[in-house]
């Protein structure tokens, strides 16, 4: 889900950005530093939609660095537990596939796929119903629900199912 | 800059925020049994710390306890006991969960969190997987069934000196910098064979007859790379011989995907052992799977591939030569993978999934030097345990009969003299006499080679 939320981080500056162009270069700075990173707590940071506030500048003792205080909104995304999802399938082996939903992976073992989808291997290895109506493959859309996440440094990785009831392929790349 | 001015989130509580949500969800799933399990876990604790106090605390503190118990156990009767009851179903699922797997240290199954290390880490297929023991055997036999329907068994393909020989460019001689005007375009590698990979300062070589081999076995096999070179290397290899991912797609297989340091392993193949082919040119890497490996002769096209295995001859880019297409070591493997493929699917009577394709190797060896009679002569010591020497155990393999005596059945005498005894009797009884390195070249082109072209000159002594 994506939140719009205020963060708070505190930016070293280096002296050579002082003087006029100290706010843009710090926005900048910020906006290099933080955008596509993740975070435990809130998630991935998609984007900086503004800055509201910089606090005063405190210079740090020994280095010439000055560290400012920013606060700033910013559209973060994070997948929860029981959250249903539209996600685009990257790998389809006998395990089960690998879809993504932007930055965060998402895994949706075979135990979790409708037992009536069989795995058909091949150069396209695909999971396919026994008439043959709907087929999961590379690139296909699929909904699913996120039964699990797990938030690394850098990485979201989430379990999903398609077992439920109104889940499974929304769009399929051979008839589209 | 523009400013949202509706932003929902204050400043300070956007921690407060993510944190209330994690308590909103947590509690709509599971938290009010994780709940009921925490007062009671209280209460105890609470029992504990009172038993210092006097007898009276004591008695009020239990009638407290019991009062307590009353009012938690009063819900049940009230409308709110359908939901306890689903949580606690809910929770019982989770207890008796097998954990097949995990993905991110999360149960592919259940999505608990699971920190134990036990089963295999398949991070070659996605970064993060891990599987169970009992999930691994289930998927192998399911495997095994869908693969023999399609008629298909499994090959691991062994890269350096198998497929390949690589070298890093410090490593060439002056003779061989000619290669570097010769090497073929990245851009449509399957039409060439010398690539120049300046980004990992290397040079490869593929072996002639590769991509023939590869399209070939990929009808009859289900194919994996399996190589000892890092990650990396392997994942630009693969590019290489298979620009499509046809063959291999995501079966490529490092040191760093092994469980054993310095060995290769079929546990983290998902196919039945009783499937797989490994072509390989170390024999040792495969200690626990020797059955099943088919054993290449290696492929030395640079000089610093002869020199890292101490011969002084001229490699093949030195002496401006190169296997054979049609008549070189892949393709011999391939007209014996054929055949193992033909007597696995069209000669064994049994059922399929008790079909061994090891038996079927050691039927096909033992084929190749049926009917010979070896004794051998200034091969090994005379005092040495004959039937253990390497070329005994070969031949036996192959199918000879060995002996430490001549006689009239004897057909062949291999030896590195032709001024033994032995030596001598084998050209007065008109038996061959041959080099041991027939034996050897049987071994690897799985077939009896003509004996003229192993002969035996006399070493001059004394």
């Amino acid at each position: 889900m994506f939140f719009h939320i205020v963060l708070e981080r505190n930016m070293q500056l280096h002296p050579r950005h002082f003087g006029r162009n100290l706010r843009e270069n710090l926005v900048s700075k910020l906006m290099k530093d933080v955008e596509g990173t993740c975070s435990g707590r809130h998630g991935f940071v998609v984007a900086i939609t503004g800055i509201e506030n910089i606090g005063k500048g405190l210079i740090r003792d020994g280095t010439g660095f000055v560290t400012f205080p920013v606060k700033y909104q910013c559209v973060v995304f994070r997948p929860f537990k029981g959250e249903i999802l539209e996600a685009a399938v990257t790998m389809v082996n006998k395990m089960g596939f690998f879809a993504e939903a932007g930055p965060v992976q998402i895994f949706v073992s075979n135990h979790l796929i409708p037992d009536d989808m069989e795995f058909q291997s091949g150069d396209m290895p695909n999971y396919t119903t026994s008439d043959g109506s709907v087929k999961i493959q590379k690139d296909s859309e699929v909904r699913l629900k996120i039964i699990g996440t797990r938030v690394d440094a850098t990485e979201i990785f989430c379990i999903g199912t398609i077992k439920d009831d109104f889940l499974g392929v929304i769009n399929d790349p051979t008839t589209a | 800059m523009s400013f949202v001015t509706d932003s929902p989130v204050h400043s300070s509580s956007s921690d407060d925020f993510a944190a209330l949500l994690d308590a909103e969800l947590e509690v709509g799933s599971s938290g009010s049994s994780h709940d009921e399990q925490d007062d009671e876990e209280e209460e105890v604790d609470d029992d504990n710390n009172d038993d210092d106090d006097d007898d009276l605390d004591n008695q009020r503190n239990k009638r407290c306890k019991t009062e307590k118990l009353e009012d938690v156990e009063e819900p049940q009767g009230s409308t709110s006991q359908g939901l306890i009851e689903e949580n606690i179903e809910v929770s019982l699922k989770r207890d008796l969960c097998t954990h097949p797997g995990s993905f991110g240290q999360m149960c592919i199954l259940c999505g608990q969190r699971l920190d134990d290390e036990s089963g295999v880490t398949f991070g070659y297929i996605h970064k993060g997987l891990r599987l169970g023991n009992d999930e691994i055997v289930r998927l192998r036999s399911t495997d095994m069934r869908n693969l023999l329907r399609h008629k298909k068994l499994y090959l691991v393909l062994d890269l350096d000196h198998t497929l390949l020989n690589s070298t890093l460019l410090m490593h060439l001689t002056p003779e061989e910098e000619y290669l570097k005007a010769q090497s073929d375009s990245l851009l449509d590698v399957s039409k060439g064979s010398l690539f120049m990979l300046d980004f990992m300062h290397m040079m490869t070589k593929l072996r002639p007859f590769v991509h023939t081999f590869l399209k070939e076995a990929s009808e009859m096999f289900e194919m994996y790379i399996y190589t000892m070179g890092d990650r990396p290397y392997a994942l630009e290899m693969a590019k290489l011989v298979d620009p499509r991912r046809e063959y291999f797609s995501g079966r490529v297989i490092s040191r760093d995907d092994g469980t054993l340091k310095h060995q290769k392993g079929l546990d983290v193949i998902l196919g039945q052992e009783s499937a797989v082919v490994i072509l390989d040119d170390t024999e040792n890497a495969w200690m626990k799977h020797k059955d099943n490996l088919i054993l290449m002769e290696r492929y030395h096209f640079f000089a610093s591939s002869c020199h890292q295995f101490g011969y002084n001859c001229k490699s093949l880019s030195q002496l401006k030569s190169d296997e054979s297409e049609t008549d070189g070591a892949l393709s011999s493997v391939l007209k014996v993978l054929r055949q193992i493929h033909h007597i696995f699917f069209e000669e064994l009577d049994s059922e399929l999934s008790s079909r061994d394709v090891r038996q079927v190797l050691k039927t096909v060896r033992k084929e190749v030097l049926k009917g010979c009679k070896i004794v051998f002569s200034r091969v090994f010591p005379a005092k040495f345990q004959a039937d253990s020497h390497l070329l005994w155990k070969m031949s036996e393999q192959l199918g000879a009969t060995c002996s430490t005596e001549t006689d009239s059945s004897v057909t062949h005498v291999v030896s590195t003299d032709a001024g033994t005894e032995k030596s001598r009797w084998a050209v007065k009884e008109k038996k061959f006499l041959v080099h041991p390195q027939w034996i050897e070249a049987a071994n690897y082109l799985w077939q009896k080679q003509p004996e003229e072209n192993f002969p035996v000159s006399q070493t001059k002594n004394q």
